[in-house]
């Protein structure tokens, strides 16, 4: 554990210490409850694969907001993938879209409780690797970026 | 202004909302719990039950099975009606009919829905009634999240299904024959998992002598609020008795409120009541104590104390102090004491929402600024001498967190930068890591508007000025002249820094010390708080209104000659309510009369076009709802407040008590009159008519009537009549 991760960790018990005793301990839980939700309902856990041409994942729900979104781009590990190179679909819109047609006119549409797939093409490293991977995603009706990143090891056999 | 009502406004069949102290039920009339809205630009499902504040469901649908045909309610609708308390459909399929009712339920905290089938002639049928629905279980504060796993019991009588801490409890007074989960038939007991929907099949034998009712009810929120007993049975047992029980009880509270009349405008009439009746819907004691107000429907229907804030004052002129005073002490109950940067707290802060769990979010730049001038209205319209300790110890540390933001040298305040540390400070010890990139969290909070946005610096002014007032005599720190001192700091930062003279407006914001040119209704928030000089004050006022800021159908949040002005954007080109009601205020501030009624007349049109809702913002460049909850209490109470407050003119002080009258009525508003204005433990009876007003007192001890041209004292009982411009005499009579 490095000096930051472990001060941050501190500072976490220090913090849930003090909603505990200020608030109680009923806050405590449903605060964490949550989190550990949110944790849990955006990306599938274990969705992570390698395909034919590259990878792909799911999201079980869209990131914190739903709505249409009028740009969506993906970063791999720090690097941005070409947008003609990411797909996207969705359980209500079946059909794979590229992000280079998603617009502010022709958005992606994302709804709660609803599954989106995405596949990436190209070479992004050992197939049983880890990667870290950012959504980014613009609404058209409230600007503000919406980012969502997890970190998993790429399991063979996705859909292509 | 720039040009009178754009004609009616084309509005779809309005949504049904059924709303308890409690609970919520939403629906499209049409007989099930589903309702189809807009939001952020897609269409989104918001229909379903709604109890603690945690969405309970996603839609309910219920469905008739006849020898293996089926129909939905809504395709076998023949007519539709109701109000806030109830909704009543009947259907007809064949020779069956089916009158339903649907009811929202306080305790337990849901919704029941009761069917009353029957058979026109011929033989007894096997009638299957379906329900399907999908559960949700989690609080709307989460927005765009249906959890992904479920705990599911089915024991003799209920269904019950858990979600981390939430749960709710499917009952029927028809037991089912089969249940089903993900579409598939399930023997019962306990399963765990993904669900995507359970549903249920019950049975009923009709004939054409005997109808049967049936009652459904989806009740509950937090799970350790849901009984292990059968207690619903008052509830599935007559909905029509508990929706006549709210409706009483909404009658009763709307008595306790003021007549408000305005003769020569009946369109302001109408809506006062009808701001008022959405005001009350809004009214929520969702469990752990909390009471409040929910921001709105349906995707803000929780408990933001910024929100909040903005309707307790029309709550306080409504006469409703208790509901305003427990408010404000829940808001009080989750204030930071320590560095909670998880939660974007810092010391002193007020929370940016509640809800039962307790659940509680900081972050914000001006939610903890709206309580001092709270609290001292508390005091002057209730008529209480002093506030409690522990809320003057609340006052003393919000002066601390303010302090602790604000620039030396300007007196200003800092706003912005929550969300990031938020992000510092869950980034190392998150897996999973997300966010919004929001730099800045004031109420246009998707908009960047660092470092010293004008509308804070106004509230931070306000909160000074009435902690000042409210501490005095206390021990300790913070030395209320030392707050004066501040704050008058704060007012000459306003006036000399914030002048935009080739625009004759104020700027919008500072950062790193140079103006943000930006034309916003933010400015209009200093004009209003008498922060500017008379010729100043008219001038923004006259800026505001013209059309790359006012629109036939209100004022937009950007001037649409701004670079970055976006019709479709929420902060940056939409038209809000709430901005029209500030360019109001200030037009009548201002003295421009006729403008600021031409402002109200057209919140009142809107109201109108929408009753019994009010849509949260429109598009900037036409009148349609966009992204847009469709009742918000940001576009009704600002409106209530400002009858009061601007066009009657009134101030009250029940510890004198005082009432002030400086009526800012234009000449096409000659007569009104207030019935039942609560002044402290009495109350007030007002009639103008073209400069003169009568006053009627009902308190116990003798008013001090203010107009501008004098004092009048009112003995108890006694009544006045004074020219509101001459005024009347000073001298108060003996007790």
């Amino acid at each position: 554990m490095s000096t930051g991760r472990f001060a941050a960790v501190l500072s976490l018990a220090r913090q849930g210490f003090s909603v505990g005793v200020e608030f109680g301990a009923h806050s405590l839980e449903a605060l964490v409850g949550i989190a550990e939700t949110v944790e849990e309902s955006v990306y599938e856990a274990g969705s992570l694969a390698g395909t034919a041409t590259g990878i792909s994942f799911a999201l079980a729900n869209p990131p914190l907001r739903t709505g249409a979104f009028g740009e969506v781009r993906l970063r791999i590990d720090g690097a941005p993938v070409p947008s003609d190179a990411l797909r996207a679909r969705t359980a209500t819109a079946p059909d794979w879209r590229t992000a280079s047609t998603v617009s502010a006119r022709a958005p992606l549409e994302l709804a709660a409780g609803v599954r989106t797939e995405f596949a990436v093409d190209g070479d992004w490293g050992p197939s049983d690797g880890e990667l870290t991977v950012r959504l980014e995603l613009t609404s058209i009706a409230i600007p503000p970026l919406v980012w969502f990143e997890f970190r998993d090891r790429v399991r063979s056999g996705g859909p292509g | 202004m720039t040009a009178g009502p754009a004609g009616p406004a084309r509005y779809g069949p309005p949504p049904v909302l059924l709303t308890t102290l409690s609970s919520a039920a939403l629906l499209d009339g049409r007989g099930d719990l589903e309702l189809a809205r807009e939001a952020r630009g897609a269409p989104g499902e918001w229909g379903g039950v709604y109890g603690q504040l945690v969405r309970l469901t996603g839609p309910w649908r219920l469905s008739l099975v006849v020898d293996g045909s089926s129909r939905s309610l809504p395709e076998t609708l023949v007519e539709a009606g109701g109000g806030s308390d109830r909704w009543q459909t009947r259907h007809r399929w064949g020779r069956l009919e089916v009158a339903e009712t649907v009811v929202a339920t306080e305790e337990p905290p849901g919704a029941v829905r009761r069917l009353r089938c029957s058979l026109t002639d011929g033989p007894a049928l096997t009638l299957t009634l379906r329900s399907r629905f999908v559960p949700f279980l989690l609080p709307v504060l989460v927005e765009g999240i249906r959890p992904a796993r479920y705990r599911a019991d089915a024991r003799p009588g209920e269904l019950r299904v858990r979600q981390r801490g939430y749960g709710l409890s499917f009952r029927s007074s028809v037991a089912p024959s089969r249940l089903y989960a993900n579409g598939v038939a399930w023997v019962g007991n306990s399963r765990e998992g993904p669900v995507e929907e359970f549903a249920s099949d019950h049975e009923v034998v009709l004939t054409p002598e005997a109808p049967v009712e049936v009652t459904f009810l989806i009740s509950g929120g937090l799970e350790r609020s849901i009984p292990d007993t059968a207690s619903s049975e008052l509830a599935t047992g007559d909905p029509i008795e508990v929706a006549d029980r709210a409706e009483r009880a909404r009658v009763a509270w709307e008595a306790r409120t003021p007549i408000v009349r305005f003769p020569g405008a009946p369109e302001l009439e109408r809506a006062y009541a009808l701001a008022r009746s959405a005001l009350r819907r809004l009214y929520s004691a969702p469990g752990d104590g909390l009471v409040g107000l929910v921001a709105g429907y349906p995707w803000y229907a929780a408990i933001w104390c910024r929100d909040l804030a903005w309707m307790l004052p029309a709550v306080l002129w409504l006469g409703d102090f208790d509901w305003a005073e427990r408010s404000i002490d829940s808001v009080f109950r989750f204030q930071a004491r320590s560095e909670l940067p998880l939660l974007g707290g810092e010391p002193g802060e007020l929370p940016m929402q509640i809800a039962p769990g307790p659940l509680f979010l900081y972050g914000t730049s001006d939610t903890t600024l709206y309580y001092p001038e709270l609290v001292l209205r508390l005091a002057r319209h209730a008529g209480r001498a002093s506030v409690p300790g522990q809320w003057r110890d609340a006052l003393a540390r919000i002066a601390g967190w303010g302090r602790a933001r604000a620039d030396a040298e300007t007196g200003l305040l800092r706003n912005g930068g929550e969300a990031e540390t938020m992000e510092i400070a869950a980034g190392p010890v998150a897996r999973i890591r997300y966010g919004i990139d929001a730099p800045d969290t004031t109420i246009w909070d998707s908009t960047d508007r660092r470092d010293h946005a004008i509308d804070v610096q106004v509230l931070w002014w306000g909160a000074l000025r009435a902690t000042a007032e409210l501490l005095e005599g206390r021990p300790g720190p913070p030395d209320p002249a030392g707050l004066r001192a501040l704050a008058e700091q704060v007012a000459g930062s306003v006036t000399s820094r914030y002048a935009w003279p080739q625009e004759g407006y104020l700027y919008d914001s500072l950062r790193a010390g140079a103006p943000v040119a930006q034309l916003r209704p933010n400015a209009l928030r200093a004009v209003s708080a008498g922060l500017l000089a008379p010729e100043t004050a008219r001038s923004v006022v006259r800026r505001a209104a013209r059309d790359d800021l006012t629109t036939p159908w209100g004022v937009r949040t950007l001037s649409s000659a701004d670079p970055s002005f976006d019709p479709g954007t929420y902060h940056d080109g939409q038209v809000w309510p709430i901005a029209t009601a500030w360019a109001a205020d200030a037009a009548l501030a201002a003295g421009e009369r006729e403008l600021g009624l031409a402002y109200l007349t057209s919140i009142a049109r809107q109201l109108a076009a929408q009753a019994p809702h009010a849509n949260e913002c429109f598009r900037g460049d036409r009148e349609e709802p966009f992204d847009s909850c469709f009742v918000l209490g940001f576009s009704v109470a600002p409106f209530l407040t400002i009858l009061f407050e601007r066009l009657w003119g009134l101030e009250v002080d029940g510890r004198g008590p005082r009432l002030a009258v400086r009526p800012a009525f234009p000449e096409s508003l000659p007569r009104a009159s207030i019935d039942g204005l609560r002044v402290g433990t009495g109350s007030a009876r007002l009639r103008y008519r073209s400069g003169r007003l009568s006053v009627d007192w009902s308190g116990g001890a003798p008013l001090r009537l203010e107009t501008a041209g004098g004092t009048t004292w009112v003995g108890p009982g006694e009544s006045a009549e004074v020219d509101v411009a001459a005024g009347g005499s000073a001298a108060p009579p003996h007790p």
